[in-house]
């Protein structure tokens, strides 16, 4: 693995009165597909939205690129992208508008903007429906403006959480692509889901969460083990 | 600052493009020229309308004529009393050394036309009296010792244009200032929530505060349009419609004040709509939240209306909203200004704006907004 782009150390939360993370702990690197996998309910979201920031930690430390999310929150966010389920876009802005919009608010310069914005258009194969409003978009072509959205800025982290649990067939194809595509560029894709069967295809090293804790971490050959697949190992794990 | 800007610039964009704004702007802007059309064609209605009185009895001579001129019909009916009820406006027994009358104070038209009898009683009688007093030789003039000469100091027409204004304006500017920014603000805050767009503009380095500045800067924004073409449309209203007998007009300086407090209460009014929208988990459950606001805000507004010669001290300057009505009443009946009263407004408005922009921006960074969202 090289040098660790992320990493979590004894990371403890609770929500309310529920403990959600009970000192778990993972690297993730550079240049590779991370996957964060478990249980709904297992701590997923939660490790990811405290590891850009949105959430505080009560106990333990994250470092995203030698940042710390407590004391350099801002410079950890320059840093991150992330993508989830919740396709979330300003129904009555153009997809490029929202776009735009995201890459202004995450520094983008003024004389790089355009140049950028295209770039992502023209990447995600967005041109042409670039200037339409996102109200009139389908499913699949939001998920392209929230993924876009996310890279436009150029992250060197980027973190998918169950990015195609809303979407078709294609669409989620396109999704696991662009995934690749981006560990091939040297990005730290960290891949949270429940699918393990989408986890086993695409990532090069998992960790496995289970009621806040971790129960397993290594490779995916390593987790899977002597199993037949990554969910008869999850199963075992769990069944603990 | 250039971030504020973005921010600011997405907003006003959304909103521009979104029909309920802009429905709630060209409906500030229509509905009140409508009301007043129709005020004055129901003040125009009643000065002119003829009120019938039902009667019984010989009429005293000369009197018919008079209650004619002043558009009171003459009716003979069986009994005044039951008539008075329904079927005329008032009923009136001629007696030959009274005259007894019957009215239902829950009518107006039974005011209306109250009235207008007591006047024409009161020349009736003064006319008969100077006359019997000129057929002895007596000086008429005797019956009028103290004769009083007005002067008044100002035209009291105008005085009577500027009272509606004292009451209405204000009304209109609270009203606009919070309606028209209240779609604005909810989809800026709990839009956000709903559209699940959060959680992802929270993701951006741009520091909370600003977002939230940027959105509280627009919504106040839109609220100043809104109040300003409610307000353009009814000075242009009065300016072609005659109410109370006179072309209702504001003066400058009450219109300086007037934009003053629009742009104080449109900086509190966006920061509390946004801290409440904040709260809510979708629009509708913001519009809920707000309700209790339109009391709140039209309350002190009415306080002109049932205490037309409210002059309270200072302190109650101190209270928002109450006291912008005050210093725009002030400005518009008196055409001045109070200054000691104005700054004290404006230290309140712009104190309360801080508190509730403050409130705003701790819903806005705590972690429950996302947890729950």
């Amino acid at each position: 693995m090289s040098p660790a782009a992320v990493k979590v150390d004894r990371l403890e939360k609770t929500l309310g009165k529920n403990k959600v993370l009970r000192g778990i702990s993972l690297e993730a690197g550079s240049g590779e597909i991370f996957g964060l996998l478990g249980p709904n309910g297992a701590g997923k979201t939660t490790t990811l939205r405290i590891i850009c920031t949105l959430l505080a930690p009560d106990a333990g430390s994250v470092q995203v690129l030698g940042f710390d999310t407590r004391t350099e929150p801002e410079d950890v966010r320059r840093r991150v992208g992330v993508v989830t389920a919740d396709i979330g876009v300003y129904p009555r802005l153009s997809a490029r508008e929202n776009i735009t919009y995201f890459a202004e608010l995450s520094g983008v310069l003024d004389g790089e903007l355009d140049r950028r914005v295209d770039a992502v258009l023209d990447r995600l194969d967005m041109v042409s429906f670039a200037n339409q409003r996102a109200e009139s978009l389908s499913s699949g072509q939001k998920q392209k403006v929230a993924i876009a959205r996310a890279i436009v800025h150029d992250p060197a982290v980027l973190m998918f959480d169950e990015p195609t649990s809303n979407l078709d067939v294609l669409a989620s194809r396109e999704i696991r692509n662009f995934m690749v595509e981006s560990r091939d560029r040297g990005k730290c894709v960290i891949f949270s889901t429940h699918v393990l069967h989408d986890a086993e295809r695409l990532c090069d090293r998992v960790t496995i969460l289970h009621e806040g804790c971790v129960v397993a971490t290594g490779s995916t050959a390593e987790v899977r083990g002597a199993h037949r697949d990554l969910e008869d190992a999850f199963l075992e794990l769990v069944e603990k | 600052m250039k971030t504020l800007a973005i921010v600011f610039r997405k907003e006003i964009r959304e909103i521009l493009r979104d029909r309920r704004t802009l429905f709630a702007i060209g409906l500030a802007a229509l509905a009140t020229p409508t009301v007043l059309v129709v005020i004055s064609q129901v003040s125009t209605k009643t000065a002119t309308q003829t009120y019938t009185v039902g009667y019984t009895g010989e009429i005293p001579t000369g009197l018919g004529i008079l209650l004619s001129a002043t558009a009171l019909k003459l009716e003979p009916v069986a009994d005044p009393a039951t008539a008075a009820k329904q079927q005329v406006d008032i009923g009136i027994a001629f007696e030959p050394a009274q005259i007894d009358e019957w009215y239902d104070p829950t009518r107006q038209s039974a005011q209306i036309a109250d009235t207008r009898l007591q006047t024409v009683l009161g020349q009736y009688d003064a006319a008969k009296a100077a006359a019997a007093l000129q057929q002895r030789g007596i000086d008429p003039g005797l019956l009028n010792p103290l004769p009083v000469k007005l002067h008044p100091l100002s035209s009291p027409v105008k005085a009577a244009g500027n009272a509606f204004l004292s009451f209405f304006l204000p009304y209109i500017l609270i009203t606009m200032v919070l309606t028209g920014g209240l779609s604005a603000a909810l989809d800026a805050s709990a839009g956000e929530r709903e559209r699940k767009t959060l959680e992802s503009l929270l993701l951006t380095p741009t520091p909370r505060s600003r977002i939230l500045l940027g959105k509280i800067l627009a919504v106040s924004v839109i609220s100043l349009v809104s109040a300003i073409a409610a307000i353009g449309s009814m000075l242009l209203a009065l300016s072609q419609i005659p109410l109370l007998g006179t072309h209702v007009s504001l003066s400058p300086l009450a219109a300086i004040v007037m934009v003053w407090l629009a742009i104080l209460l449109a900086g509190t009014f966006s920061s509390v709509t946004l801290a409440l929208g904040t709260l809510a988990k979708n629009f509708r459950q913001g519009q809920a939240y707000s309700t209790p606001l339109y009391f709140i805000t039209i309350f002190p507004a009415s306080i002109i209306l049932f205490i037309p010669d409210f002059n309270p001290n200072l302190a109650y300057y101190l209270i928002p909203i109450l006291n912008a009505v005050l210093v725009l009443r002030d400005a518009i009946v008196r055409n001045s200004v109070a200054w000691p009263a104005l700054g004290i407004t404006s230290a309140s408005l712009i104190a309360t704006g801080l508190i509730c922009w403050f409130a705003a921006l701790r819903l806005f960074t705590r972690e429950t907004l996302l947890i729950k969202s």
